[in-house]
């Protein structure tokens, strides 16, 4: 309790883990629900309810105990097959998940406290649905809390307890099977106080086993480690249980030992091909005692301790072909300021190495020349680094995509239409920071797509379509970019409807000729909506503009792509990363600036006769039938006075996040480049017009601008033309 | 170099030259000296400000020294330094046109300001010593950043 730091530590990866859990238990659901589910599932599902559990005992968080107790209780009815998985019981779990998710929130200090009603009503329907209609099952014996110690959340207690039914309840069905398990403990695994000996036993009560000892790996006394494990069982076992009950035996020790679990039949030959085992008198006693006493301790006795070296262990289990048990990736848990600041550096390093580049080629070195040879090794293996230390950051948007499912039942639920959800490329990995932002937009995207995008059921049959409508939802990396796709088959876009929309809310002129691309884009506007009433799914207020907003201030684009009756297609394209960013690198006024590239429409050389002006100053360019201010950017930044005469420089026409136009422009455009994101404000202040900055190959600082800034701030001074900014 | 009395807690202070006139700061706050290189402009910035460099993939402010005191303000050549000081948790570069010296010195050493000087001086100087026959003028760097104060201006 005082060492109140490591405890906070431990809590903190607690929680992070909670998150895991969480995530597996939704996933583990939505299977359940869908009738994807096998016993491992089931078993998935209860194991990460139970883990919550166990760990939120270990912290004293009484209210997320008691509701995972509860919740726990009906999956374990549930996972011994004593209570049938329903509909019903699927939506309840479904639901009891997300208030278990809100304790977990609510025990972290994010979010409102759990309502206690939502909670106790909850509480209430697992409970019938846990002894309503099976008045027989006997309350599982509740395991005693894992204590608050280091190892504060193993919860190993508590599954000897919740197996023991398990035999019982199977026993009846299926036929007897031989299982071959080799188990070979790591020293982790003691050390994480788990006993072989506890193991075997709880093997031992799903049928006979008969245990081998393989000591072979022991070194001589002189040279024992007390402390590195260096035994190994093999261990028949007979069963009615099946592979997955055996594994269950190992499941809180999978990760500290190598385990093979096979058919005994398969390993027949191979306990014949292993002679390597010297003590057989041994191997016998233990076999005995293992089968009579179900308590192989006494047995393991005459072992100095149950942990020994590990120095020769490979040797035998070389001999064997024992595969490991499950290949789970290992992974460490890293601060995220660690790997930021790693990425900063590297960042430098790139800048550093297109610097030396560049005076090296300064210099006039031949291009033969070792050095030359050397720098494209130097940039290869620098390109290399970034790109790895990026993929740290990078995150499958899975943890997004799952959300999904709930979701669309929800949304369906409500509209009453049939939807399928069909969701591809969960594993394409993106920048953490985009993840995370991506939920809101293709949750309002999803929500959408259900309630303005696809028809009522009977609506559907009547157009010769299935009553089930499809959404989809594709992750896919494309050009160093990631791109999702969510599309439905529903009716598409009503464009003589939106078109009547924007023409009454003024957003255009009523004898604006447009393209079926340009009407559809008109849902991006600001405030554009099309329910016909505002509907409680959809019409909160915020529109597609919202969601387009929030996909430009990653980087990202939108568009949308529609066939009447056929459906829509709304593509999202985001960098893959927030630290650097694809610019446009100009020049203006002899500075070098960047443009996001993501601001850019197009760029076009202004001939004197296209630009105009509206009441004698404040210059306009025709671009496409529609006249946009013209910025000179010199003049903008305070570079100069007067601006670039008519007819010379080029102008990039720049889309704000507002969905606002302007031509920006400039002396000339040097090409596209990818820079890194640098801070002013770290050490200076934010400067009205720019973004941030960058360093470029030459080593000079150059200014990404902002176009949404810079476009408002012309816009001000327009309207006040006599204001003059002092400079 | 100059030496003060023995017993009292020196402490050392970089001395540098502005025009005809010398300044000086705490060691401790300046983390390097490098020469000039050309500062990219930033706009609508306070005219003592000159832009920003690139100090190993940071970016860094310089100001002008002489200019923010209101004495001289000067085309930066090659020969003139960039003092990197560190003014509240910022990296800040000071355009200075060379450094002189180190001193050593006891507060006691130190003069209150003399009346005479302008109001922009005054708020920047702490005190003044004399050394060798020359005038120094001690800074308070906290004042210089453009922070609060510029963005009122």
């Amino acid at each position: 309790m005082t060492a109140a730091d490591p405890f906070e530590a431990i809590k903190g990866v607690f929680f992070q883990e909670c998150e895991e859990l969480l995530g597996d238990l939704e996933s583990g659901l939505l299977a359940m629900e869908t009738g994807a589910a096998d016993d491992e599932t089931v078993n998935a599902v209860f194991r990460a309810v139970h883990s919550v559990k166990g760990g939120a005992g270990a912290f004293g968080l009484d209210d997320l105990v008691r509701f995972a107790h509860v919740f726990e209780t009906l999956l374990d009815e549930i996972r011994s097959g004593r209570k049938p998985c329903d509909d019903v019981t699927v939506k309840t779990l479904l639901r009891a998940a997300d208030v278990l998710a809100d304790h977990v929130a609510a025990a972290r200090g994010q979010g409102a406290p759990v309502d206690p009603a939502r909670s106790a009503g909850l509480v209430a329907e697992l409970e019938t649905l846990t002894h309503g209609d099976a008045p027989v099952a006997a309350p599982v014996v509740q395991a005693p809390e894992p204590e608050a110690d280091e190892f504060g959340f193993q919860p190993v207690v508590f599954d000897m307890a919740a197996f023991e039914p398990a035999p019982a309840a199977v026993e009846a069905e299926a036929e007897v099977g031989r299982w071959r398990v080799v188990f070979h403990p790591h020293s982790q695994m003691y050390a994480k106080a788990n006993e072989t000996g506890l193991l075997l036993r709880e093997l031992s009560r799903l049928g006979p086993v008969a245990v081998t000892l393989d000591q072979s790996a022991l070194p001589d006394l002189a040279e024992l480690e007390p402390e590195v494990s260096c035994l190994s069982w093999a261990i028949e076992v007979e069963t009615s249980a099946g592979e997955t009950a055996v594994r269950e035996v190992f499941d809180f020790v999978e990760a500290d030992c190598d385990l093979s679990v096979r058919p005994a039949q398969d390993a027949a030959t191979v306990t014949e091909a292993a002679p390597a085992e010297p003590e057989l008198d041994i191997a016998a006693l233990l076999a005995r005692a293992g089968v009579e006493a179900a308590a192989p301790e006494p047995v393991l006795a005459p072992a100095p301790v149950p942990a020994t070296p590990e120095l020769a262990a490979p040797a035998p289990f070389a001999a064997q072909p024992a595969a490991p048990a499950t290949p789970t990736p290992v992974t460490i848990r890293v601060d995220l300021e660690r790997v930021d600041r790693l990425i900063n550096v590297v960042g430098e390093l790139v800048i550093q190495q297109a610097m030396l580049a560049q005076r090296v080629s300064e210099s006039g070195l031949i291009r033969s020349s070792g050095v030359t040879a050397g720098l494209e090794d130097l940039e290869l293996l620098t390109r290399e680094i970034q790109d790895s230390v990026m993929a740290i950051r990078a995150q499958p948007v899975k943890s997004v995509f799952q959300r999904m499912p709930r979701l669309v039942r929800e949304v369906a639920d409500m509209t009453g239409k049939k939807v399928r959800l069909i969701t591809e490329g969960e594993a394409t990995e993106v920048d953490k920071t985009v993840v995370e932002r991506l939920a809101e937009p293709i949750t309002h995207m999803i929500r959408n797509a259900i309630d303005h995008g696809l028809e009522t059921p009977d609506d559907r049959l009547a157009v010769g379509k299935p009553a089930e409508g499809v959404v989809r939802m594709v992750a896919l990396h494309r050009s160093g970019r990631i791109v999702i796709e969510i599309s439905d088959d529903g009716r598409g876009i009503n464009r003589s409807r939106v078109r009547g929309i924007a023409e009454e809310r003024g957003l255009i002129a009523a004898d604006a000729a447009l393209t079926d691309d340009e009407v559809d884009n008109l849902i991006f506007l600001p405030g554009f909506s099309t329910a016909d009433a505002v509907s409680d799914i959809s019409g909160r207020g915020v529109g597609m503009d919202v969601v387009r907003r929030s996909i430009q201030s990653l980087g990202g684009r939108i568009s949308i792509s529609s066939t009447p009756g056929k459906g829509s297609i709304f593509t999202l394209s985001l960098p893959l990363t927030l630290a650097v960013l694809d610019g446009m690198v100009v020049t203006a006024a002899d500075q070098t600036l960047v443009t996001p590239l993501t601001a850019i429409v197009e760029s076009l050389t202004p001939r004197t006769e296209d630009v105009h002006h509206v009441g004698g100053h404040d210059p306009v360019i025709r671009f496409r039938e529609q006249f946009v201010p013209l910025i000179d950017i010199g003049v903008a930044m305070g570079f100069r006075d007067a601006p670039l005469t008519p007819g010379t420089g080029v102008a990039m026409v720049v889309e704000t996040e507002s969905g606002a136009r302007a031509a920006l422009l400039v002396d000339a455009i040097q090409g596209q480049r990818q820079v890194v994101i640098k801070s002013l404000e770290t050490n200076y202040r934010h400067v009205e017009g720019v973004a941030a900055a960058t360093i470029l190959g030459d080593g000079r600082v150059a200014l990404i601008l902002d176009v949404d800034g810079i476009i408002a701030n012309a816009r001000r001074k327009s309207a006040r033309p006599d204001f003059k900014l002092a400079s | 170099m100059s030496d003060t009395s023995a017993n009292a807690p020196a402490r050392e202070l970089i001395a540098f030259r502005i025009g005809d006139q010398e300044f000086c700061v705490d060691i401790m706050s300046v983390r390097e000296i490098r020469g000039w290189t050309p500062a990219t402009p930033l706009p609508r910035a306070p005219g003592f400000v000159k832009g920003v460099i690139n100090l190993r993939g940071a970016v860094l402010p310089i100001i002008d020294l002489g200019a923010r005191l209101g004495l001289t303000t000067s085309e930066p050549t090659a020969r003139h330094v960039i003092m990197v000081a560190s003014i509240g948790g910022r990296s800040v570069g000071l355009l200075v046109d060379a450094v002189s010296d180190i001193i050593q010195l006891t507060d006691e050493a130190v003069q209150a300001t003399p009346e005479v000087a302008s109001e922009q001086v005054r708020a920047f100087v702490k005190g003044i010593f004399a050394i060798e026959g020359r005038m120094v003028s001690l800074l308070e760097l906290e004042w210089l950043v453009p922070d609060t104060e510029a963005e009122a201006a």
